[in-house]
Formats: C-alpha cells, structure tokens, sequence
C-alpha cells in the first residue's frame, strides 16, 4: 500500500510541475463549464445547475480516458515502467498508485468546477457536498476502470486512441454528456440505458434538479461500482511492465466481460425504468420554473401581457404574431397560428402554433418560428422575466425574447412540453433595470429539430 | 569455474530463452562467486541482456536453472529484488523528477536502504541534487542510474551495459565507481561489449556469442589460452584494403582504426615478415610498427573469425 502512496504523491508532483499537464488537469475543465454554462445554458442559473453533471462527467470521463489510460499506455511505451519493475513492487501496486494520483487529481478540479460555477454563473448548489463527492468518487473509479482496461488491451499507443476515441465519442454523444438525452431521438435514448455515463449525467440531474436522494440512484451506482471493479481487476491481472510485452487476442476478448454490468443495466433500464419520462422530466425541469401544486393562477404583481381572450379580434391577433418558415435553413416547413378555445386552466382562449417542419433534399434543417414584436408597458416594476403558460406534443421548443437595446443579451430557453398545461419561466434581468428600452421588443418561439408534425398552445404570457 | 558450489551468488546452468523462432540462450552455464565482478562480455545480439534480465527476474527462462542470492528470480521476485540491486541498459525516468526524490522514492519501496546523503556524495550527483532528470547530462544520469542500483545496499549488482554511448572520461569515472563495488566485496555481474572494460574491471569474464559462453576464466587465462597471439599495430604510407592484409601468412584477422591498421598474427614473426614483404612488393612504406599482446577481442575473433562489434 505504501508504495502505490508514494508512487501515487509523486506522480501528482510530476503533474504540478508540467504545465501542459496542470492545463489539462485543471484549467480545460473550466473551459467546458464557461461553453456549457455560458453558452449552452445562457448564463440560466436553472439551466447550469442542469448543465453541471454533464460538465462534471466530462470532466471524470477525459482524466479516465486521457489522464490515465493514455498515459499508462505512454509511460509503458517511453520504458519509464521498467524501473519501478526493478523495486520490489507489483502490478497491483502500479495500478493502484494511478488510481489514487487519477483521484486526488480529480478532486480539486470538481471543487474548482463548483467554485466557478457558483461565482460566475449564481449556479444554487443543489447537491448535498457529500453526496457530490460519492457521485465524484464512484463516477472516476468507473472511468478509471474504463481507462485502464483499455490501455490494459492496447497493445500500442495508436491502438489505445483508436479504442478511445471510439468508447469516447459514444458516451460523449449518445449519454446526455453534450446532448440533453430527450433531445435525441428514441433508439439512441434506448441506447443510452447502456452507457455507463448515462448513469451519472441522469443521477446528477435527478439529484440536482428534482431533489432526488443518492438512495434513490442506488443501482446506477452499483453498476458503476462493479464496472470500475471489473475494469481494475482487468488492468491488474492484463498489466504490463513492457511494450514488448503484448497482450493475446484471447485476453482481448475475456476483457469484453468489463461491459456486462452495462449490458445487464441497461437491458433491465429498457425494460422497467421508465427512462424517456425520467429523463424529459429533469430536462423540462431546467426550463420551468417550478411553481407550487394548483398555483397556475398569476402571481399577484404580475402583468399580462396576452392572454387571446377577445375571439373577435383573432384576425387582429394573428397579424400581429408573425410567422416565418426556414430562417438561415433551406427547409420546406410549414406553419400558422389558430385561436383556440378552452385554454390553459381558467381562461377561455389560447393561442395555437401548428405546422410541419420539413428539410430541403440534402439538408437537414429546417424550422417554423412565430415572432410577437410588442412594447414594454410603462410603469414597469422590478420585473424578472417573462412566464407563459403551454402545452404541446412533446416536441422540443425553443423560446426568445430579443431586447431592443442589441447590446443587451436575448435569454433564450429550450423545452419540450406534453400535453399537460405547465407554466415556463424565461428569466431576463435587464427588465429590471429602468426604462430597458422604449422600442418593441420581440418574444419568439421555434420549432425546430427532426422533420414531422408540431403543435404549441400558448396562453397567459405575462411579466413576473 | 569454482569448486565451492555454496559459495556463488549466482549459478546458471543450461539457461534457454526462446523469443519466436530466434534461440537467444542455447544453454549458457555459469557461477559468479561472492565478491566477484563477473564480466558477459560479447557482442550486440550475443544474449547479455537476455541473461541478466533472467537473473534479475524480468523474464522467464525457457529452460535452464537459475538461482540468484539462493533464490529462483522467477519464484520468489518480491524478496530476491531486496537484495539486489540493477542497472538498465537504459534508464527512463519522468523528465520532472529531482534526483533526489527518485532517489528517496525508489528507496522507500525497500525494507532497507542505504543512506542517501552518502549515495548522493559518492556518485557525484551532491550538487545535482535539485536537478530534474531532464536536465542531467548522459554521464548524470547514468550515475544516478547507478546510484538508484545501489538504494537497497544490495548484495549483487547487476549492471547493464554501464557505459554505453558514454565518452571515455565519462567512462572511467564509471569504472570507478565500479571499482569501488570490487574494494567492498560486493558481488557485481556487468554486461558490456567493451573490451578494455572487461579487461580492467572484471574478475572473471564469460564470453558469449549467439547465445552461447564460448570462453570462461579471467581476462589472463583467456588471453594465454588463445594460443599466445599479438596484436600488431601498423601505420603506413599509403593506405591499402584491410583485405588484402588479412590474406597474408599468418594473419587471422585486419581492421582499419582511424587510418591505423591492426592485425591480430599467429606466429607473430611469420605475420611481420610477410607483411614486410607485402609492402615492398606494393612500394609501400612502414610508418609505424607496435607490437602488442593479445585482448579479450583477439581471442573473440580467434573463436569466432568475427570482430566483436560485428
């Protein structure tokens, strides 16, 4: 044990004193949470709580990937491997020592994660502290298995990336990691229940958005727990000292068994986890503001803004919202707005935003967007945003309110609302700020994403 | 060989190592006694590496028996590495390590270790002690290569290729040191394909050549044993082929150094004069004429009608 300590202290002194290395352990995390927070999630605190746990698991994934895996294999090829096989020290003790180094590394960056997430982005720390460093802990002991298996079969660095990049880009795409999972369509979503980051990307969320308990992620984390045993076990029994030393098709294939807990989860998770709702209710979390059980009625200092309650002026109404079919997509979409009636709970009307999103041969995009230019009432209080009431086909949808002043920022807000009433929040802090501009602002939604039908009722938008 | 069995450190017999269709040990058998510098002297590809990577637990023979310090590398590893201590043909170590931290990390992993003020002091890395790895000269890091050999206070020392690529006074200090492993007693085995090394640092020296011990005994029972050949040393007005020196009576075999020529001859007197003869005849001149006693590589290329670094 003493050794892999010591071996584990002094590799985490080597990384301190390599500036390439303190960038990649440290810093390029940062860079993930400031594009995901920032950009991803529009600087939302709601949306960068969701955000984190895709960061933090990018973040475990890389140094499981890259930090030790790679560089076991590295340090095999360069011969720095040998030396240590002179002392009287064993495979188990090397593959011990990178764990630990691989930890203890992790840490502070999760802490630097958090740190900057809090100040720059106001992201409330929805997370128990405990709870993040069991979820940080069981997720880089399950990438460090990960890692380690691989550059534990490689038999050369090239083989190592070629095996990476191929584990990585699947779990990078296909797990929640960059791509909300209820954005991506079915058979990936299914797909998704065998991918081990699924599990800590949804167990975050769940934890942070819905208030979850770890508890109640128990299975994802065994599964995890088991995987990263396997993938050690793995490393300790296939390791090598020497580059010479090459691994047999056999070992190869007998390693594959690091991927049954995930193959097991998975097809178990299909079959009664009830994943896709799971999922889009976390994700439709970020974009709602939650409010409290029967309290759709507006808050008491809130002003309407347009609630399509005169039918009779609907011709009106509908020569106000504009809509326009595949801006900056060469599509073929389709799309118009009806007054409907009843609408959300306790009002007579509601607007309809209907159509069909179609792409051009060759392309794949296109999009429908219905644009409501309106002028900011007089008078207007400390306001926060914008609340609206909608329901839909569980379509994804994308909602903006574009100031008039442009060096302002336009919050924009993604959600996919079934067929239930729910209330969103679009959060924008320049309506707090006196007089933000006496010209028309404009409110926006858009449907864009795969081709097909959409449908969007809209109703009550108000200031809050 | 020594009669007293109980004695040696390291005993080897019929050792075979195969690596796919190439036989890089075809049964090598020897014993290097306590105290000993035992020399594998042979060319590049002859096996020394293959032989002490055995000893040293590395690899697994095919065949053959080992014991080092009464112990079976292959069996017991863990306890025969407390005892003793290697030398990498090549040494890699992290670029960013101190000396003296890898000195003190690979130390710690022991049950015992020498002191490392002492290490650093005698190896000449005192002054290099906050020095990374990265920046220490060839000569500093295989001192420090040495000195990592030397942590555990080791009973033998296995020393691979010490010397190699190193310049000649990079080279004596090495022996030094060496030597100094000879003045405490302590069991050392060094591979090399340097003959003056051998020759001056070991006590006994096995000479291998395709896996084979093809000469056993001290650098002097070996020489007497070639059958009291010389060396001459030949400077000459005009250069000539090697080839065409080497045909002459009683050469057996001619290189060109450096504009020098040297011829290995047996009988000495039959060689000189026809090379005598051979330079008149070409109109040629004799510059230069020593006469040398034999080496260790005279009695390689008498085994083995190659030269040692062929």
């Amino acid at each position: 044990m003493m050794p892999s300590i010591r071996i584990a202290l002094m590799s985490i002194k080597l990384v301190m004193r390599t500036k390439v290395a303190l960038f990649f352990t440290f810093f390029f995390p940062l860079i993930f949470l400031f594009v995901y927070a920032g950009i991803f999630a529009h600087g939302n605190p709601e949306e960068v709580v969701y955000m984190f746990g895709p960061v933090v698991t990018l973040n475990i994934m890389s140094s499981g990937f890259f930090g030790l895996g790679l560089q076991s294999v590295m340090q095999r090829e360069r011969g720095s491997l040998r030396r240590y096989r002179l002392a009287p020290i064993g495979p188990g003790s090397m593959v011990f020592s990178s764990l630990l180094a691989n930890y203890l590394l992790e840490l502070p960056t999760i802490a630097l994660l958090v740190f900057c997430a809090m100040v720059f982005f106001h992201m409330p720390l929805k997370i128990n502290p405990l709870t993040l460093l069991v979820l940080v802990t069981v997720g880089t002991f399950a990438f460090a298995g990960f890692g380690l298996t691989i550059a534990s079969v490689a038999n050369t660095m090239q083989e190592a990336q070629v095996y990476n990049n191929v584990v990585w880009f699947a779990l990078l795409f296909l797990s929640g990691v960059t791509v909300p999972l209820p954005m991506l369509p079915d058979w990936i979503q299914r797909f998704a229940a065998f991918l081990p980051a699924t599990y800590l990307v949804s167990s975050f969320q769940a934890i942070m958005m819905k208030g979850q308990s770890l508890f109640e992620h128990k299975a994802e984390m065994l599964v995890l727990l088991i995987s990263g045993t396997f993938g050690l076990l793995f490393a300790w029994k296939l390791f090598r000292w020497e580059k010479e030393e090459k691994i047999s098709p056999r070992a190869k294939l007998v390693s594959l068994t690091f991927i049954v807990p995930f193959l097991v989860m998975g097809a178990w998770m299909n079959e009664y986890g009830n994943l896709k709702a799971t999922w889009k209710e976390t994700y439709s979390l970020m974009s709602h503001a939650p409010l409290a059980e029967g309290q759709h009625a507006a808050p008491a200092d809130s002003v309407l803004l347009n609630g399509f309650e005169n039918p009779e002026e609907s011709e009106k109404l509908l020569k106000t919202w504009q809509v326009s079919t595949d801006v900056n997509a060469p599509g073929r979409s389709l799309g118009e707005l009806e007054v409907i009636s009843p609408g959300a709970t306790g009002t007579g009307h509601a607007l309809r935003f209907k159509g069909h999103v179609e792409v051009a041969p060759g392309s794949d995009r296109g999009n429908v967007i219905v644009r409501y230019p309106f002028t900011l009432p007089t008078g207007a209080p400390s306001w926060r945003g914008i609340q609206f009431e909608v329901r839909g086909d569980s379509r994804l949808f994308q909602v903006k309110i574009t100031p008039a002043d442009p060096a302002l920022p336009a919050p924009t807000l993604t959600f996919i609302p079934d067929s239930q009433w729910q209330s969103v929040r679009l959060p924008a802090a320049w309506l707090a700020t006196p007089n933000p501009g006496k010209s028309t602002l404009v409110l926006e939604f858009r449907a864009d994403g795969p081709p097909g039908n959409f449908q969007l009722d809209i109703d009550e938008i108000r200031f809050y | 060989m020594s009669n007293d069995a109980h004695s040696a450190v390291v005993r080897v017999e019929g050792l075979r190592k195969h690596y796919g269709d190439l036989e890089a040990l075809r049964g090598i058998t020897f014993e290097i006694q306590a105290g000993e510098v035992f020399g594998l002297l042979g060319p590049n590809g002859a096996g020394k590496t293959t032989t002490i990577e055995i000893l040293e637990g590395l690899r697994r023979p095919d065949g053959g028996m080992v014991t080092v310090c009464g112990m079976d590398p292959g069996r017991e590893p863990t306890a025969l590495k407390e005892r003793i201590g290697a030398q990498l043909q090549a040494t890699v170590l992290p670029d960013k390590i101190r000396v003296e931290e890898a000195l003190a990390l690979y130390a710690s992993f022991y049950l015992q270790s020498a002191s490392l003020e002492m290490l650093l002091e005698r190896f000449g890395l005192a002054e290099k002690r906050r020095a990374f790895f990265e920046k220490l000269s060839g000569g500093q890091k295989q001192r420090l290569a040495l000195a990592l050999a030397m942590v555990n206070n080791p009973e033998l020392v296995l020393l691979d290729e010490p010397t190699v690529g190193l310049d000649a006074q990079l080279r004596r200090d090495i022996y030094a040191l060496i030597e100094r492993f000879r003045e405490e007693r302590r069991t050392t085995l060094l591979t090399t394909h340097y003959i003056e090394e051998a020759e001056r640092l070991c006590d006994r020296v096995a000479i291998l050549d395709h896996g084979q011990v093809i000469a056993l005994g001290t650098p002097r029972e070996l020489v007497l044993r070639s059958g009291h050949g010389t060396r001459l040393e030949v400077s000459l007005a005009q250069p000539v082929a090697p080839d065409r020196l080497k045909q002459l009576d009683a050469v057996v075999d001619c290189r060109e150094v450096d504009g020098k020529y040297f011829l290995h001859a047996q009988p000495t007197a039959v060689a000189v004069a026809a090379l005598v003869r051979f330079l008149e005849a070409e109109g040629n001149a004799l510059l230069d004429l020593h006469i040398a006693p034999p080496t260790l590589e005279d009695v390689f290329v008498e085994m083995t009608g190659r030269r040692m670094e062929n």
